[in-house]
């Protein structure tokens, strides 16, 4: 089963921080305040949609293709992302930190 | 299969559906010529009156491109997004498909020519019989079906959601539909 990493704090709703890291390896956790990368607070589904689009060299038209969908489909999920994270940016400017 | 049949431009669009959408508008046209119906507006399907080929050619041609261009600019206007023209003509054009249906259904019904010389009262009697109303009843059925592909042909070339895409499509089609009696009937 795949597990996904949450993003936000199923009490407060913020936006949550890495306070450990683990080497699989050696078991070395390393302890702080990190903050999670701006992609990870997309979905799987737009994890996915993202690298494929880095991988259609940013092709609309092949991204259709490959998808099987119309291009304005296409373009419509790509604005429905790119709207996602400006909110999201401008969430993590505005939260203190 | 829901989607194909009421939002098939997840899946087509583009030059695709403007040729695919064109070849059913013909098709259209040619039965209506055959079948005496008139689309004579942008959501209109009248039955009754014989005309040269030409005239419905040019309702098609009316009744497809006005919504196209109303709801180009509006996509413009309100969306943020980099709409394409051959999105919204394309979408445009196969959502008019169904209208093959009402001038098929036209071969069904007979409707007493208008030039003919009928009192109002005979009119009216002759045109209310069973195989006319319910010709009626499918037709605006088919009318209500084309509204929706419209609608998911505008929201989807043109990227608009909630009350500002219904109101920008329901303005633009009562505008389109005004624009289009106008011209058809100046013509």
């Amino acid at each position: 089963m795949q597990r996904n990493l949450p993003h936000i704090c199923p009490s407060c709703s913020s936006t949550l921080k890495v306070k450990s890291l683990v080497c699989e390896k050696c078991t070395t956790e390393v302890t702080g305040m990190f903050s999670l990368p701006l992609l990870a607070s997309l979905t799987q589904q737009e994890q996915d949609f993202i690298i494929d689009f880095v991988i259609s060299s940013g092709s609309l038209k092949i991204m259709a293709q490959k998808l099987g969908l119309s291009y304005p489909t296409v373009r419509n999920l790509l604005d429905d992302i790119i709207l996602k994270i400006e909110t999201n940016q401008k969430n993590n400017k505005t939260t203190p930190k | 299969m829901k989607k194909w049949l009421f939002n098939p431009f997840v899946y087509v669009a583009g030059t695709k559906a403007l040729v695919i959408g064109w070849a059913g508008i013909l098709v259209t046209a040619v039965i209506g010529y055959f079948s005496k119906t008139h689309f004579d507006g942008v959501l209109d399907a009248h039955t009754g009156h014989s005309s040269p080929l030409w005239f419905y050619l040019e309702d098609a041609i009316v009744d497809w491109s006005l919504p196209v261009a109303i709801f180009y600019i509006s996509g413009r206007i309100f969306s943020k997004s980099s709409i394409r023209f051959i999105d919204v003509a394309g979408t445009l054009a196969f959502a008019r498909w169904v209208m093959l249906f009402p001038a098929l259904i036209g071969f069904c019904v007979y409707v007493p020519e208008s030039n003919h010389p009928t009192t109002v009262d005979e009119l009216i009697k002759r045109s209310m019989t069973a195989p006319v109303i319910l010709s009626g009843l499918v037709g605006i059925a088919f009318v209500a079906w084309m509204v929706a592909l419209m609608h998911n042909a505008f929201t989807t070339s043109c990227n608009l959601k909630g009350s500002k895409a219904v109101w920008s499509f329901v303005i633009g089609l009562i505008v389109a539909e005004i624009l289009s009696k106008i011209i058809l009937q100046s013509i």
